[in-house]
């Protein structure tokens, strides 16, 4: 069910060396089925996410895709099917699977440092290994600066950086995140793309990002998923085959960005549903 | 200082002075009797007057000391308690279903309504002037604790979650925190409710303590002295509000300040 580039294009060289690397992938759904009461949100979704892809999921406001994030961090449990990280099952959540909230969600009562630190607090670490682990994650986010500042003391961009750092400090195997750049300008929302790219290269952590935008979704994503309306298991899968390294911001000038993005657009705007999955309507 | 903040302070300290100004020259001008309202200058000779030779026998210090040992034990114990069983009540519904209904019912009650009950109980001494406190300080922190203990966000409480914190490290990081805006607003509502109490407390009997002062001053009349107790209690009022205020914005020092 992987798709290959359609028409030719190059490989997917990093992704798919990863994936040679391991047997087993990273993030399993099986016909995962999710509803509140009698509404169904999520009805037969399947897919699976390699150890070290990204894969971003696009779609308008209350298709499921928050949803699907929210099964695989652990927040809520299927209804119908299975849902794995690492073959297993998932059963509440837990810092081998980091989220990064579209609200930052800081903890405003710690500095950065104790926020970034803050899964090794919980993991009763000595107050010398966070310090280095807030130094160290601070530097990689560009926040060594910042590190005794509070939350409020910081502008939106930052904020989200401290969100990544907290996550990237936990070592998770998957991250997980949630349109964690729409508040921000343009601006800042390009660079903290390609810093997430260069930060990913350097943990190799598998990615689930969730957009609305088109450029982010082909910009991050070795696959874009496109969901419609997931409560019909509808979905359209786009694999993306820019050069490496990903996070030349020049890929979004690329011919192949600028053919996806046509694709893509159209498939939205024309209300999609005949997507590559059975079932669609 | 910055400008605002000067003017602020500035504007705090002259409204006061605007009341007593106008107080002396109502007061001057022999509008009202002087047993209805006294001028401030009696006032104040009454104040030093309790300062020198203390009132019915007793030292004034006796009488603020007594009301103050009242007012803290049922502050720090009612506090306490309704902190703790307000924040348990946030988070856990089941044991919120135990308190609904038994605190609902009392919460209305006036204290004074409580007083008869509280003399039969418990009689005329400390304990029943002290649990009259105590019972309006508990109830204030446990609704203010309540809410606060459900004020923290879904992102936040997920965040920890997945970070790794268990059921007692989210309590301890995140859902107190996010409560402590509201305990500290809890904790300035509850000691001004407490002052009120106080005096009316010492309606229950005794011999010392401001809420006997004014009371018995205003059985004979005495209204300058009724006067000087009220300006007593309302400094011991202004003090410790401030002071909780102070440590409000020192312990809460995010508030306000969320983007």
């Amino acid at each position: 069910m992987r798709l290959v580039p359609a028409d030719g294009g190059p490989p997917v060289a990093a992704a798919s060396a990863r994936r040679a690397g391991s047997g087993r992938p990273s993030l399993k759904f099986d016909r995962v089925g999710f509803s509140y009461g009698n509404r169904g949100i999520l009805d037969n979704v399947s897919f699976e996410v390699e150890p070290g892809e990204i894969v971003s999921l696009l779609g308008p406001s209350g298709c499921g895709k928050t949803t699907i994030l929210n099964l695989i961090a652990g927040f809520l449990t299927p209804t119908s099917g299975v849902c794995l990280a690492a073959g297993r099952e998932i059963a509440g959540p837990g810092p081998d699977r980091g989220v990064v909230f579209q609200s930052a969600a800081l903890f405003d009562w710690m500095t950065v440092a104790e926020n970034i630190a803050f899964s090794l607090r919980c993991a009763h670490k000595s107050r010398r290994e966070r310090q280095a682990i807030a130094e160290e994650m601070g530097a990689l986010v560009g926040l060594a600066d910042r590190l005794g500042a509070y939350p409020y003391e910081l502008s939106g961009g930052m904020r989200q950086r401290v969100g990544l750092a907290r996550v990237l400090a936990a070592k998770p195997t998957v991250m997980l995140m949630d349109e964690p750049f729409s508040a921000l300008d343009v601006q800042t929302r390009e660079t903290l793309q390609e810093e997430l790219l260069r930060i990913q290269r350097h943990t190799g952590a598998t990615i689930v990002f969730i957009t609305h935008s088109i450029d982010e979704a082909i910009y991050l994503g070795q696959r874009v998923f496109l969901a419609t309306s997931l409560a019909t298991g509808a979905y359209d899968e786009f694999a993306v085959a820019l050069p490496e390294p990903r996070d030349d911001p020049e890929n979004r000038l690329h011919p192949e960005f600028i053919r996806l993005r046509e694709i893509i657009y159209r498939r939205m705007r024309s209300g999609s549903g005949q997507g590559n999955k059975a079932g669609g309507r | 200082m910055p400008r605002e903040k000067r003017a602020y302070l500035i504007v705090a300290v002259l409204s006061p002075l605007a009341v007593l100004a106008l107080w002396t020259f109502v007061t001057h001008q022999k509008a009202v009797a002087a047993i209805i309202l006294p001028p401030p200058e009696a006032v104040l000779a009454s104040l030093i007057d309790m300062l020198q030779r203390g009132y019915s026998g007793v030292a004034l210090s006796t009488h603020i000391g007594a009301s103050l040992t009242r007012v803290t034990i049922a502050f720090v114990l009612g506090s306490i308690l309704g902190t703790v069983i307000g924040l348990i009540r946030g988070r856990v519904p089941i044991l919120d279903a135990v308190f609904l209904v038994p605190s609902e019912v009392i919460r209305p009650i006036p204290p004074l309504g409580l007083i008869p009950l509280f003399i039969l109980w418990f009689g005329i001494g400390e304990l029943s002037k002290i649990l009259l406190i105590f019972v309006s300080v508990f109830l204030i922190m446990m609704v203010n604790a309540h809410a606060g203990a459900q004020s923290a966000t879904v992102d936040t409480v997920r965040a920890a979650h997945s970070m790794g914190a268990n059921a007692v490290q989210t309590f301890r990081f995140v859902i107190l925190p996010s409560a402590l805006p509201l305990i500290m607003t809890g904790l300035r509502v509850a000691m001004g409710t407490a002052l009120t109490i106080l005096v009316a407390s010492e309606l229950l009997g005794g011999d010392r303590g401001l809420g006997f002062v004014i009371l018995d001053a205003s059985s004979f009349f005495r209204t300058t002295y009724v006067f000087a107790g009220i300006i007593i209690i309302g400094a011991i009022g202004l003090a410790s509000d401030r002071l909780i205020a102070l440590v409000e914005r020192k312990v809460v020092h995010w508030r306000g300040r969320q983007q």
